[in-house]
């Protein structure tokens, strides 16, 4: 009951705030939100589940491109298109999972990085399905029962999936799968002596990490109506690593700080240093590997009483 | 108890955007603000960077000259890091801080994506230097202009100059960036409504180590003339050094990538012969007066990139003071009413002007066709598309 | 015929180039156990090395590439203090030195960005545009050149793995570290070694391709990705699976391109798939490590 409360306490909250901002910072909002949603996921599945996988964007891409084809090409409506996205995602996860968590360590990371350069070979071959290289644009959200969904309240849309998104994965970390995720990430053989189904674990946490990371694309579509094959190639893969890493891999908390920093950063520096700021990220990138190897959430956490 | 630690840490990143957020002004005094979307990371960095000087330039001769309407023009310049995302939010940005315009620079998919921000704020928005064909088609944005030279324009230059040689069957080579495939594609459309057969039609991908089997298919396909279509340098230089080393004879007909003077370079000893379109005519006594303003100011020479970025400001400033105020509506209106406007690209006597229900406003018969001799770019041998 | 002689030739030359990157991440990845990403932009600042000395300083080819290929076992041994022997003294789990090599490539690529800008620079081509035609045979020197400087390097490598004490080294501390220190060899200096070598091979690579292409800051990644998609293709088990897997990647990409008739856009999804069938087919590569360890 308490959590109940304090959930809707924080998506109150945070839909206040994006009725206070004006539209740049509302933008830079939804997308910092975006971003921290699929941070959360992907620090599940790397952080937590130790699955060095770069599938995460493409995921991100595949809902996003298929809830417009969708709705705009075959005409279906909103939430069945929804549905038959979720659906699409999952086939496709299982489809990437059951072969692919065979492979250890960096052979996941390999394989995942080949289906993400895939699918943008695929985006940029699609014909008029996908738009070719310059996307899909000229669509909007259809309404939903009478109601159009825009301006603040696509933002509480969006804060209503980074908040689900937080729900899902504590809830996730805190349960037996959780604990199982981490058993397998720390020592695969002991998990299995443990009497835990080692390959059904890692299928499972990747599918339902892809899944997240699909819906979160869905949303994404209907923020600046349109979808192009740049948002979700690899340099963006590279970045959510980055996030998690940064931020403090494992923790959700750092999955949160990471996603901000990192997403921020630039916004900051390149008004101060110009183009220097790309550099600065690979320096802080280091330094934080090489100083404080908990991520920045150690620097919180380190601190006496400031534990959970 | 992680949910309060998320929205203490959401919540501070909200103040902090709050307390950032500027005062938007309506301006009726001070500079004119004019917001610059350019990349200063990513893809688009070698062209965006030229073109985004020239802009900065123009405004700065703008303003030695006394400004338009009186004022200043004041540029903010933006960097979207060649992101379609950071794009649109950049676009947002400028809007909040009270500009009048918003000059896309970056890639095209990145200028797309900003569109859809001028499109609901209503604030005018223009390219001078993205090409892609799309860019005003597929969204409907009365907001928005482009005066890049089209890849169509370029295809339609390179076929009139062609057209003695009574071309029947041709190859095409691009690479994978969105730009060379969009080119590519506009090449491939005005070749097949001319009723001329595309023999080969062969992609470079990103990175690649060779070229060899792509200009052997081509070698194989014994066409009449090979269609360049490809923007990026890497796989350019790979083309044309397959193409040597293949011993292919057939002319080199090349998009206006092959205009920037990087190749003079990088494909040293294999350009002499190709044929390339330029919205460049040294010649012309526009951009002579620019080459020597530039050289005066900057201390080196521009080329026809710096060009784009110039002509832009220009164009814009012209639309402002015909609008006779900085009302969006009325630069709007004044935008779309541009007709004759003479910058310094373009051949001899060509000039901008965007017909009625067009948002394309590089002169259709505004290109020339240049031959590369002794390595570098010289002389024009054709003009226009007619 | 001729068209496959000279495809299988220049397929030849590109596959050597990937499997000087594949043998440059086995070097640091046999006695270390780090997938060093940052290969291809070692590969980036050698090819900027290369514009310094071949075009700007027009050092002699045999001169110029000697002292970049050297300036670049220094950069890589530099790497190694840096990025991963406080890591590595510390204990950290063996992600940690990778991730940090991500970060080591990101301000490789940004300071060359930023020292060169974003135009491409020129190398010169060792022997011209020439070219050898011997009745089927034809070939240009480039490729003849990227051949016999990758069969050295692959012989000397072999050589040294499997002839030398301190090649034998390399050898044991792969197998195992800690029995490796046991017998009294240097783990600090194996991997200070293999670093530098490391470098070396990417730098070599860089310069034997970048006059075909030329020098420009993006090059590091596709780089990285085609000596890696070579290295799994082969095996991390021996030296010559760099090389097997280096030839197979590019013979199947060229051949692809040019004998089958698929949309052109979608032959570069070839090799991706190639990839992934063999990672789900035979995930140790084509020549499995001695002793059976599959």
């Amino acid at each position: 009951m308490k959590t109940v409360v304090q959930a809707a306490l924080v998506i109150v909250v945070l839909s206040a705030i994006g009725f206070l901002l004006g539209p740049w910072q509302t933008d830079i909002y939804r997308k910092l939100l975006l971003w921290i949603a699929l941070a959360l996921s992907y620090n599940f599945l790397f952080g937590v589940a130790g699955q060095v996988a770069f599938s995460h964007f493409t995921f991100y891409g595949i809902g996003a491109y298929a809830i417009v084809i969708l709705v705009t090409q075959v005409g279906m409506p909103l939430p069945l298109a929804a549905l038959a996205g979720v659906a699409l995602c999952v086939v496709l996860a299982l489809a990437v999972a059951i072969p692919a968590t065979r492979l250890d360590g960096f052979y996941l990371a390999l394989a995942t990085l080949a289906l993400a350069q895939l699918f943008i070979v695929f985006l940029n071959e699609g014909g008029a399905v996908t738009g070719g290289t310059g996307g899909l644009a000229s669509y909007r959200l259809p309404d939903i029962a009478g109601v159009t969904l825009s301006g603040p309240r696509y933002t509480v849309v969006i804060v209503l999936l980074t908040t689900l998104t937080w729900g899902v994965i504590s809830r996730l970390d805190r349960s037996w799968f959780g604990r199982a995720c981490r058993a397998i990430r720390d020592n695969p053989q002991a998990a299995a002596a443990m009497g835990i189904d080692v390959a059904r674990t890692r299928v499972i946490a990747f599918t339902l990490t892809s899944v997240l990371a699909g819906i979160a694309g869905m949303v994404y579509a209907f923020v600046d109506n349109t979808v192009n094959p740049p948002i979700f190639g690899l340099e963006n893969a590279f970045l959510l690593l980055f996030m998690v890493i940064i931020g403090g891999s494992g923790s959700q908390f750092g999955a949160v700080i990471g996603a901000t920093v990192l997403y921020l950063l630039p916004f900051v520096l390149a008004p101060l240093i110009g183009h220097h700021h790309a550099l600065v990220f690979g320096v802080v990138m280091l330094a934080v590997i090489l100083v404080q190897p908990r991520g920045l959430v150690g620097l919180v956490k380190s601190r006496p009483g400031a534990g959970q | 108890m992680l949910i309060r630690k998320l929205t203490a840490a959401t919540l501070t990143a909200g103040l902090v955007l709050t307390s950032a957020a500027p005062v938007a002004t309506a301006q009726t005094q001070g500079p004119i603000r004019i917001g610059v979307i350019t990349d200063r990371v990513g893809p688009a960095k070698p062209y965006a960077e030229p073109v985004t000087l020239g802009a900065a330039f123009a405004a700065r001769e703008i303003n030695a000259k006394g400004g338009v309407l009186g004022r200043q023009i004041e540029l903010q310049i933006e960097d979207d890091q060649g992101r379609p995302d950071i794009s649109a939010t950049m676009a947002r940005k400028l809007v909040d801080a009270g500009a009048v315009m918003i000059i896309s620079l970056s890639l095209s998919t990145a200028t797309q994506q900003a569109q859809t921000v001028s499109l609901e704020t209503k604030t005018p928005h223009y390219t001078p230097s993205n090409s892609g064909d799309t860019l005003t088609t597929q969204i409907a944005n009365p907001w928005f202009w482009q005066t890049g030279p089209l890849g169509s324009t370029q295809v339609a230059t390179l076929l009139s100059y062609a057209r003695t040689r009574n071309l029947k069957r041709v190859a095409l080579i691009t690479e994978t960036s969105g730009l060379g495939q969009m080119t590519a594609r506009s090449f491939r459309d005005a070749l097949q409504r001319n009723q001329i057969e595309v023999v080969a039609e062969e992609v470079v991908p990103s990175g690649a180590t060779t070229a060899e089997p792509q200009m052997q298919k081509i070698r194989a396909a014994n066409p009449e003339a090979l269609f360049m279509a490809g923007v990026v340098t890497p796989e350019n230089v790979l083309m044309l050094r397959a193409y040597r080393q293949l011993g292919l004879k057939m002319p080199i007909l090349a998009s206006y990538n092959m205009s920037v003077p990087v190749y003079s370079s990088v494909a040293k000893g294999l350009l002499d012969g190709i044929a390339f379109v330029d919205a460049f005519d040294p010649a012309r006594p526009e951009a002579r007066r620019f080459v020597e303003a530039f050289r005066k100011d900057q201390g080196s020479d521009p080329y026809n990139l710096h060009g784009y970025g110039y002509d832009g400001i220009y164009l814009v400033a012209d639309a402002i003071r015909r609008a006779g105020s900085t009302d969006k509506e009325k630069i709007r209106d004044a935008m779309q009413s541009t007709r004759g406007f003479v910058g310094v690209m373009g051949s001899q006597g060509s000039s901008y002007g965007f017909a009625e229900g067009r948002r394309t406003g590089f002169d259709a018969n505004g290109m020339v066709v240049r031959l590369y001799e002794q390595d570098q770019q010289g002389r024009v041998v054709h003009t226009g598309a007619r | 015929m001729q068209d496959l002689i000279e495809i299988l030739i220049s397929a030849t030359a590109g596959g050597c180039i990937y499997a000087l990157l594949a043998l440059a991440y086995l070097v640091v990845l046999r006695p270390t156990g780090v997938i060093n990403f940052a290969v291809g932009d070692w590969g980036t600042v050698a090819a900027f090395g290369g514009f310094l000395a071949l075009s700007e300083a027009a050092l002699p080819w045999p001169v110029g590439m000697a002292v970049v290929v050297i300036a670049a076992a220094g950069l890589g041994w530099l790497t190694e203090r840096i990025a991963v022997r406080p890591l590595v003294e510390r204990g950290a789990p063996v992600l940690a030195p990778i991730l940090a090599l991500l970060g080591m490539l990101v301000i490789f690529r940004e300071a060359v960005s930023l020292g060169f800008g974003p135009d491409p620079r020129p190398i010169p081509q060792p022997f011209g545009y020439g070219r050898i035609e011997w009745g089927l045979l034809a070939a240009s020197y480039q490729s003849v050149f990227i051949i016999a400087v990758t069969s050295a390097v692959f012989v000397g490598a072999w050589y040294f793995f499997e002839r030398t004490l301190a090649g034998r080294s390399f050898e044991a501390v792969a197998l195992d570290r800690r029995a490796a220190a046991l017998m009294g060899i240097n783990l600090a200096r194996v991997t200070s070694c293999a670093f530098a070598a490391g470098s070396a091979l990417a730098a070599l690579a860089a310069l034997l391709l970048v006059p075909n292409t030329s020098a420009h800051y993006l090059m590091g990644i596709p780089l990285a990705i085609q000596g890696f998609t070579a290295l799994v293709i082969g095996g991390v088990g021996r030296t010559e699976g760099a090389l097997v897997g280096g030839l197979i990647l590019a013979l199947v990409e060229q051949l692809t391109m040019r004998y089958v008739p698929i949309a052109p856009g979608l032959v570069q999804g070839v090799p991706l798939l190639l990839l992934i069938v063999f990672l789900l087919v035979r995930p140790t590569g084509l020549l499995a490590a001695r002793g059976g360890s599959a």
